[in-house]
């Protein structure tokens, strides 16, 4: 079940929850840039939106302030639904097709294409100015756009870093933190000196691989006349399984499993692994399973090659889009206006502790070591490609981790690669 | 219909008559013109009888079944992806998802191993669960208390829990299983991946399957067991038939519908089993375990293509019913014989 | 004629060993909702967890609208296994009792739609609910469970009715009583094991059915128990502690109906094991 949930929501499993932050307000730093015509209440009284959000996604104090503010201004009702993970793609797309979709839903960042293409997001590029297109980081805002219409706003994101614990390179001798991939490996050698597993990483944490192809600046599909077909056989991804490689040898982990099976951070929280390569949240949930972890948790951007230019990472996150069908269009985008407003997205980024949708509101984040560390890495970030076509590849079985699992028992880059380009081909080339 | 469940589960005053089989219908029914007042008076009635009775059941299944087979079918003759289904669109095309599924080698693959995999698991539930049935009748009544609680918690388990559980008790790293291998002295065991390999997997969900279904087959044939009269047994004995001979010329020709019955189930519910195969490794490792349900699952709904969903299952009931035509042969011979 | 220690003791030997295989995974089920986080993955399996805590009881009871989706689930379950058990009586007993043109059809028509593929039709039923306008309602949903279990039903109960001596009902219809009165006196008294393997076969299946409420209905106050077991798996990592307390409680509905049925049916524990 779990796994069916991971296929579906692909990018979107990277969701921040902060159970040790104090819940903040909104510390309402003027309404920064919501609506251009502001609309009078009368206008809406008597109606209902309806917003779907993940499970996770909205904290409560957010969500408190985000009715209120919203009810205020526009007279009408807000009614947040929770939707859990599992099935969710079914469900989606079956309400998409109803009278009454909900108005306003949260969507995948590497989702939001293969939806766009169904007809069933509204087409936002109107208000797109109103949304504050021009301040979005450029990584985080790609996956919002296809073939040139604006088709969801980018709300908030969550990438990877390195989280460790502080006690066992303590004991293994290592100061500071590495600031290059060089010294990344000297510091978990000297852990493996020390007789502790130095790093989990199981062999298909496809979306730690991704950020490093990310990092080669090699595509994974390319357009050979009309359609897009697999690129997998690139050498320059075979250069970022290779770095892959040589972090996993590190590691006891199973070489066939993802990271959510078993769950890494509750491996990671027995306190005999020196560090794992995870999200926030996921320190958070170590915390919880062994709170004596509190204490010994440090976290740092995974080293690059150079000092200057972080790892690459895969930065998963949530557009916020309005369904075609929605019976309230006007509604829904004053929603959207004031969710992606800069008084909410760095609420929420504070209270989650997630990216926000810009670099200008970052600063939200001092005091949260974790997302601290996150931060720096997303400007060099990226998504999985961003075609309609894609989503079908990442389904279970994932042909890219049988590749992976390939490579690490030991078949070449090549020939694992050709293995299943023909299934990631077929893939491809499904009708829409 | 030669399913007869009533010597499976006969309700009390019903026994007597279990050892001589049931009364040819042939008889019944001239003894029954027989008792010519209470028939002829209703001649009319009668005969429109069977028919009223029958029409809610014909109702409903016309509506709640037939309508969405109909429905299914239509659908498996569509180009029905999800733009098509959130805008309503109905793009016939005609018989391209037969042609694509029919030519694609990885559905025959598929077809071959799901016979075998439902042939494999229900002569394994038959096997064990007539056993352990057999068991039931020969234990003391607290010992029978004993195993049918064990058996009554398994069947009551909700799936999807037995699911997880399964999966952690083969866990690689922290599963019971390896554990307790490896504290018995295998040690190469306590790290074995049971989900890194075809046949480990398959282990595994077999396991589950029989775990989850024999209790079924056991409690029934325990309850038919039970009303085969003791004198049969003993003078079986008496005649010197040892414990086998006694299972196959006594027991086994009057459980014969029995077994016909229990396997016709097990064979169409273990043929069917989605929740299992796909929860424990999602068909992994690299779609080796994916059997018919599983493959039109993820090739319709996990890839939205409706379409092509709908005509994977419309050739499976087709595959299912090639496999239950002998069935339905023996079915109909034994007809012939009652 | 005196057995060996050996002959006597291992079909007791087996029985434990077999109640320790089927029973062991719901022992773990149970026990691993009591258990506190740390205690359920661990290097050394925690067997009997010590340290016990309701805590992941809480957090299950606790999820929004439970007390709704029970009453939901129950409206609908009991639902689906009356009326099935309604019309399959009466079908049954014409199947039983009676000759007429069209039986035989009438019998393959019902071994037919055993094979039924539910699960991969979801979209199909999905579809005409939403073009009859019939989405987020209790209604449909017990229908559709109804009919899932009806072919069961019948075919089980026809066999039932065909086991009861037919001189009873007979005798009961000189002595006066009419058709319905002789089936009601006579006939269906003996019918409590079919009753009762039939109306669990009903429970179950439609106490576990997930696909097609999934997407029939989506307003949360329509929704059902299974729906509830898996929102513990979250993106935050699988709640496995809170899952299994929701599963334990999920699975305690079943076991009362079967004791309460067992009690009810003179054929004992056994006539009614069927599995959903």
């Amino acid at each position: 079940m779990k796994r069916k949930r991971s296929a579906v929501v692909a990018g979107v499993v990277i969701m921040a929850l902060s159970v040790g932050l104090s819940a903040c307000g909104s510390d309402g730093d003027g309404d920064g840039d919501s609506a251009s015509e502001p609309a009078k209440p009368e206008d809406f009284a008597g109606k209902t939106l309806t917003v779907w959000f993940m499970d996770g996604s909205n904290p409560d104090q957010w969500t408190k302030d985000i009715t209120a503010e919203f009810e205020k201004k526009t007279g009408a009702k807000l009614k947040i639904e929770v939707q859990q993970w599992n099935g969710i793609q079914q469900k989606l797309t079956t309400a998409l097709s109803e009278s009454s979709p909900p108005d306003v839903f949260e969507i995948g960042n590497t989702q939001t294409p293969s939806y766009a293409v169904t007809g069933g997001l509204a087409d936002l590029t109107e208000i797109k100015d109103d949304l504050g297109a021009g301040q979005w980081t450029e990584s985080l805002s790609e996956s919002t756009v296809y073939e040139g219409k604006q088709y969801a706003a980018p709300w908030y994101f969550a990438n990877r870093m390195v989280i460790y614990n502080k006690d066992i390179w303590r004991q293994a001798g290592i100061k500071g933190t590495p600031k290059t991939r060089d010294e990344f490996y000297a510091a978990l050698d000297k852990i493996k000196k020390i007789g502790k597993e130095p790093l989990y990483l199981p062999g298909q944490n496809w979306y730690v691989f991704d950020g490093l192809i990310i990092e080669k600046e090699a595509d994974l599909v390319r357009k050979d006349g009309d359609t897009w077909v697999s690129n997998l056989g690139d050498p320059k991804v075979g250069e970022a399984m290779e770095v892959y490689r040589k972090l996993q040898s590190y590691s006891k982990a199973p070489k066939d499993k993802d990271e959510a099976t078993p769950q890494q951070n509750e491996v990671f929280a027995k306190g005999d692994v020196g560090a794992f390569i995870g999200m926030g949240w996921e320190a958070n949930t170590a915390i919880e399973a062994n709170p004596a972890l509190k204490e010994k948790l440090g976290y740092f951007t995974l080293p690059g090659e150079t000092a200057d230019k972080p790892a690459g990472v895969f930065v998963g996150g949530s557009n916020l889009a309005v369904a075609h069908n929605s019976k309230n269009p006007e509604l829904a985008r004053e929603f959207l206006k004031l969710a992606v407003s800069n008084t909410f997205e760095s609420a929420l980024a504070k209270e989650n502790a997630v990216i926000p949708n810009t670099s200008s509101l970052n600063y939200v984040l001092d005091g949260n070591p974790a997302a601290k560390a996150a931060a720096p890495a997303v400007p060099f970030g990226g998504t999985t490609p961003l075609i309609p076509q894609w989503a079908a590849v990442e389904n279970e079985p994932n042909p890219i981790k049988s590749y992976m699992t390939a490579v690490l028992n030991g078949k070449s880059h090549e020939e694992a690669a050709k293995d299943v380009e023909d299934e990631i081909n077929k893939r491809l080339s499904q009708q829409q | 219909m030669a399913v007869q469940p009533e010597q499976v589960t006969r309700g009390p005053g019903g026994g007597a008559g279990v050892a001589g089989g049931p009364p040819p219908t042939g008889h019944r029914a001239r003894r029954r013109r027989g008792t010519g007042p209470v028939r002829r008076r209703h001649t009319a009635l009668d005969r429109g009888l069977p028919y009223l009775l029958l029409l809610p059941a014909t109702a409903v299944t016309v509506l709640l079944l037939g309508w969405p087979l109909l429905e299914n079918v239509l659908l498996s003759f569509q180009n029905l992806n999800a733009r098509q289904l959130i805008q309503h669109l109905t793009e016939w095309n005609g018989v391209d998802n037969y042609r694509g599924t029919l030519t694609n080698e990885d559905f025959w693959r598929v077809t071959g191993r799901t016979v075998a995999f439902t042939a494999v698991n229900v002569a394994a539930i038959m096997v064990f669960g007539a056993l352990v049935g057999l068991l039931l009748n020969r234990l003391g009544k607290g010992m029978r208390l004993l195993l049918s609680l064990g058996l009554v918690l398994a069947w009551a388990m909700p799936v999807v829990a037995a699911t997880t559980v399964y999966q952690w008790l083969f866990d690689t790293r922290y599963g019971v299983v390896n554990w307790s291998l490896d504290a018995l002295g295998w040690h190469s065991m306590a790290e074995y991946n049971w989900f890194g390999g075809q046949y480990s997997t398959f282990f595994v969900i077999t396991l589950l399957i029989v775990w989850y279904s024999v209790p079924f087959v056991a409690f029934n044939l325990y309850a038919a067991l039970t009303t085969i009269p003791a004198e049969l047994y003993e003078a079986a004995r008496m005649d010197g038939a040892g414990a086998w001979k006694v299972f196959s010329h006594v027991v086994l020709p009057i459980l014969r519908p029995f077994f016909l019955a229990t396997t016709f189930l097990e064979v169409i519910w273990v043929f069917k089993a989605f929740t299992q195969v796909y929860a424990i490794n999602h068909g992994g490792p690299d779609r080796l375990t994916e059997t018919l349900p599983v493959y039109a699952f993820v090739e319709g709904v996990g890839n939205q293509h409706y379409g092509m969903g709908a005509a994977i299952s419309v050739l499976t009931i087709v595959v299912l019913l090639v496999l239950m035509s002998s069935y339905f042969r023996v079915v109909a011979q034994q007809k012939d014989e009652l | 004629m005196r057995r060996s220690l050996f002959s006597r003791a291992w079909p007791n030997v087996v029985a434990v060993l077999l109640f320790v295989f089927f029973a062991f995974p719901v022992y773990w089920m149970a026990s691993t909702a009591f258990k506190p986080r740390g205690d359920i993955i661990a290097d050394t399996p925690v067997f009997v967890p010590l340290d016990a805590t309701l805590h992941n009881f809480d957090t299950a009871v606790s999820a929004d609208h439970f007390w709704t989706l029970v009453r939901n689930s129950l409206t609908v379950t009991i639902g689906a296994v009356v009326l099935s058990l309604v019309i399959a009586l009466s079908a049954s007993f014409a199947l039983a009792r009676m000759r007429f043109r069209g039986r035989g059809g009438v019998l393959v028509t019902v071994m037919l739609a055993q094979m039924a593929p539910w699960e991969v039709m979801v979209i199909a039923m999905y579809m005409i609910v939403r073009d009859q306008d019939m989405l987020n309602s209790l209604v449909p949903l017990t229908l559709f469970y109804m009919v899932m279990v009806l072919p069961f039903t019948v075919w089980t109960l026809r066999g039932f009715i065909a086991a009861v001596p037919r001189e009873l009902e007979e005798s009961a219809m000189v002595d006066g009583c009419g058709r319905t009165q002789a089936f009601l006196r006579v006939v269906f008294p003996l019918l409590a094991p079919g009753l009762m393997s039939t109306s669990l076969f009903g429970f179950i299946t439609a106490w576990n059915e997930y696909p097609l409420v999934l997407i029939l209905n989506k307003q949360a106050d329509k929704q059902t128990l299974p729906l509830w077991l898996t929102q513990f798996q979250t993106a935050f990592g699988d709640d496995w502690g809170a899952t299994m307390a929701a599963s334990t409680l999920f699975a305690i509905p079943v076991l009362l109906v079967f004791l309460v049925l067992q009690r009810k049916a003179v054929g004992g524990l056994t006539a009614g094991a069927v599995k959903g």
